[in-house]
């Protein structure tokens, strides 16, 4: 039987005994003892010790307790402090590996801090944060990766803000190059020469007021309210207006001369932890209709929707109730297009609301063709941050026990002279906190040192915020508990020895003790090795992505921007350069298979009044051969066939989807039939990490960019006579070019980043 | 030092020590505090009451003579002094002014 023992519980006295004034005691002690002897009577001796001993915590106030002496006398502290440091210097080698290690730890854990601090910071900055949101379009009849998305009709705004009380305010943007976001060229209106600028949004009024965007110079209210007027940032405005008042300017974007837009304001620039950023320019919406009815056609999805809900909204509430929407507007629309099987399509749809903090760091799985962070490498990277420390420590333990012989005389003889325990314990965790103290400093030096490098490696501006409140506090604290705790054991264990067997020769090393060092040491290993394993993991998959087979050939190739300047001549502009020794083949055409250039996701009717999706790229001729696909089926695209402008070449994952056994000849129609003549072996035009999705390729022109193959690795000699055709041209257009395999790498730079990180 | 105030809690505390007449301690108030007055509270937080009480000067203490209870421990058994009478008195003239010129009395007046 396990009677618990009579009388209040031991501990509780005791620890009253200890906390408490002596002056108070009698009177505290003696009247709690007579409440248990009262309660024991009335209710039984278990729930009498559970009170006693919460009367004694409640009795443990600052009024109550006695004055301790200092727990460490100044003197004993400074005479600590020096025998600490006579120990170091006593042991060079050793102290060095014991700072080194903790100082290195140190550093380690605090760059991927600033790192993590850095990915948890994005989209932070909103004052109603709480109440932005992102909307989310599920569709369980699109592919995979399409399945949810942030894709919208014109329309869903207005609906939103008519039709749900709780949404307060809504707010579309366009930031996809179909309509004239991502990059244009811009100049102004009073002179010739055009520039490359690549953050442009179209953007409603509204989204001022929803995303807090301030506007510094012009009207919060009015700004993108008319037709034709855009905002710019204030870096924008200085460079393009520098000592000059932007305000009502005419600026013309891509050479449209018919189109000029007025600066209506000059807007903050946009913090670079927005998951817009880096976004310089918005063009207003309103009085935008990119064709006929398009502000009310509900079958387009091309606009992603902000909204700010009521405060209290539910947002769990308003996702059920969203789903009238489709009852009410998608699936008439579908019906009256005739789209065949409506109702099941209708069925697999529904709506989500994404809280705008959530948006940079988890959007796994949503299609919205942003830059993002991964939740799960925040959260690997900060598991790896414990796992530092720990092995940081534990090496600091095991280097401490294992010097324990050297230190064992020194307890015993100071046992026999007459230390306490408690001294000694004290003694040596004034050495770790010192150490650890040391190290902290060693290591911030050491971190702000590696900064810039890892700054590069991260593709990031980190900095220690030295000036930060809470920067050197949390650093003294965390230098004080890292040592107390790396301390403890060691400090613990050396002051157990029993002076008679440390002077008699016999160590004192008990079993226990031992297995705890094995256990440490074989903790330590294993994480070593994890983490080893682990980073040679990363690594091989980074090689593997890098090297892996693109189904394009990047190398050798140069992109020119701004082509649509040449107008009419574009034609003959190719012809000419076409002619250039250097040159092997040049397509003129916006599609490229790499980040930042034209895309266009379409729905096609195939025979059987299915539906498939997939990108509707526009090419040329010589698409196919400059950039190194491949026909693996069919033909590819042939002047001397005047049938070829309805003809399709289309990838292998298109392929697949249609499902066909032999795809030639078949019909795809997204509004024009197109006879498929080919097929293209698949190429990465996304991510490699995401698979290849379907992708048809016309013949049609798209005149921003033209791609030029090299025929000799001789590119500087390959661009100085491009820019002499192109000056003879157009003299008053930059010369703006790119090369294929930059702008490939740079897609990739997170994956570069992902192994830096993980290497360094 | 400036005036010494009396808080809530302290008044019926005080009130208390002056009732039970010399024979006041942590329990006894304790235990009054709960059955006349309806609250119940901690003995810790009668103990802290009695203590600022002691520091202003509106209570003393005295040892009692050690018993078997308690672990033979002495109880601290308070008296209300002169002081403390005068904070008492001075409270409830006060009151009792503001009471009798509170019209319509216990009819529609109401706490909320």
């Amino acid at each position: 039987m396990n009677r618990p023992p009579a009388g209040p519980p031991r501990w509780a006295d005791r620890f009253l005994e200890w906390f408490c004034h002596p002056d108070l005691l009698e009177e505290i002690q003696g009247d709690i003892y007579e409440l248990y002897e009262m309660r024991e009577a009335k209710w039984g001796s278990k729930r009498a010790r559970r009170r006693f001993t919460w009367d004694v915590l409640r009795s443990f106030r600052l009024s109550t307790v006695k004055n301790f002496d200092l727990l460490i006398s100044p003197d004993m502290l400074k005479i600590n402090v020096r025998i600490a440091f006579r120990q170091m210097l006593k042991q060079k080698v050793f102290t060095f590996i014991k700072l080194g290690g903790f100082a290195l730890g140190m550093a380690a854990c605090l760059l991927i801090s600033l790192y993590i601090k850095d990915e948890t910071s994005y989209d932070q900055h909103y004052q109603d944060g709480d109440r932005l949101y992102r909307m989310l379009a599920h569709n369980e009849s699109l592919p995979d990766s399409w399945q949810s998305n942030v894709f919208f009709p014109a329309p869903l705004a207005e609906a939103l803000l008519a039709d749900f009380p709780e949404v307060e305010a809504a707010a579309r943007i366009s930031p996809g190059g179909l309509f004239g976001g991502g990059s244009n060229t811009l100049r102004r209106a009073d002179q010739q020469e055009n520039f490359f600028e690549a953050g442009f949004i179209l953007a409603d009024p509204e989204l001022l007021d929803v995303l807090e965007i301030p506007i510094v110079q012009g009207d919060q209210d009015q700004a993108l309210v008319e037709p034709l007027t855009i905002v710019i940032s204030e870096r924008k405005a200085k460079q393009y207006f520098p000592g000059e008042d932007p305000l009502g300017k005419m600026l013309i974007i891509n050479d449209e001369l018919e189109n000029p837009y007025r600066i209506s304001g000059v807007m903050a620039n946009i913090p670079d932890h927005s998951h817009l950023a880096p976004i310089d320019f918005l063009v207003t919406l309103s009085g935008v209709e990119f064709w006929e009815g398009e502000q009310s056609y509900w079958r387009a999805n091309n606009y992603h929707t902000y909204v700010r809900l009521e405060e209290g909204a539910s947002t769990q509430q308003l996702e059920t109730k969203l789903l009238s929407l489709i009852d009410r507007y998608y699936l008439p629309s579908m019906i009256a297009e005739g789209v065949k099987d409506a109702e099941d399509e209708a069925n697999n749809m529904s709506f989500g609301l994404q809280p705008i903090q959530d948006i940079y760091l988890k959007s796994g799985g949503v299609m919205d063709l942003l830059p993002h962070g991964d939740i799960r490498f925040v959260r690997l990277l900060g598991a790896i941050v414990l796992f530092i420390l720990a092995l940081a420590i534990i090496n600091f333990v095991n280097l401490s026990t294992a010097k324990s012989a050297n230190r064992a005389r020194e307890v015993g003889m100071r046992k026999v002279v007459g230390s306490q325990r408690r001294q000694l314990v004290q003694q040596f965790l004034t050495e770790s906190v010192l150490v650890s103290a040391l190290a902290l400093v060693l290591g911030v030096v050491l971190a702000s040192l590696l900064l810039p490098a890892f700054n590069q490696l991260a593709d990031k501006q980190l900095t220690l915020p030295w000036l930060a409140w809470w920067f050197l506090p949390v650093a003294a604290l965390g230098g004080i508990v890292l040592g107390v705790i790396a301390g403890a054991y060691p400090a613990l264990f050396l002051s157990t020895f029993k002076p008679i067997d440390v002077l008699r020769g016999h160590l004192s090393r008990g079993a226990k003790s031992s297995s705890l060092r094995n256990a440490l040491v074989v903790f330590q290993f294993a994480t070593s090795v994890i983490l080893i394993v682990g980073t040679l993991v990363v690594y091989q998959q980074m090689e593997f992505i890098l090297n892996k087979k693109l189904g394009f050939d990047k190398d050798q190739v140069v992109i020119l921007q701004g082509a649509n300047t040449l107008g009419d001549r574009v034609g003959a502009f190719k012809e000419e350069i076409q002619r250039l020794p250097l040159v092997q083949s040049v397509s003129v055409g916006d599609y490229l298979p790499i980040d930042g250039t034209q895309r266009n996701s379409n729905r096609f009717r195939v025979d059987n009044d299915e539906q498939v999706i997939g990108q509707f790229w526009l090419v040329d001729h010589e698409y196919i051969n400059t950039l190194g696909m491949e026909i693996v089926h069919g033909r590819d695209f042939s002047r001397e066939m005047s049938t070829d402008s309805t003809a399709m070449i289309i990838n292998e994952a298109m392929a697949r989807q249609l499902g066909y056994d032999d795809p030639l000849g078949r019909q795809l129609n997204n509004g024009p039939d197109w006879n498929i003549i080919g097929v293209v072996k698949d190429f990465h035009w996304m991510s490699l990490r995401d698979e290849i999705l379907p992708v048809c390729l016309v013949l049609e022109e798209s005149p921003y960019m033209i791609s030029v193959k090299a025929s000799a690795n001789e590119m500087d000699q390959l661009i100085g006579q491009l820019e002499d055709t192109w000056s003879r041209f157009v003299p008053h257009q930059a010369f703006q070019y790119t090369f294929l395999d930059q702008e490939f790498a740079s897609m990739y730079e997170d994956v570069f980043r992902t192994r830096a990180v993980f290497m360094s | 030092m400036g005036r010494k105030y009396l808080g809530e809690f302290e008044e019926l505390v005080l009130l208390f020590v002056a009732v039970q007449a010399g024979q006041a301690y942590g329990i006894s108030v304790m235990e009054a505090l709960e059955t006349e007055a309806g609250r119940s509270v901690n003995i810790s937080a009668v103990h802290a009451a009695l203590r600022r009480l002691e520091k202003k000067g509106f209570v003393r203490s005295d040892w009692s003579e050690a018993t078997s209870s308690r672990g033979g421990r002495r109880k601290r058994l308070f008296t209300i002094t002169q002081e403390g009478e005068a904070a008492l008195v001075e409270i409830r003239t006060i009151r009792n002014q503001l009471w009798g010129r509170l019209p319509n009395l216990g009819t529609n007046l109401s706490f909320s």
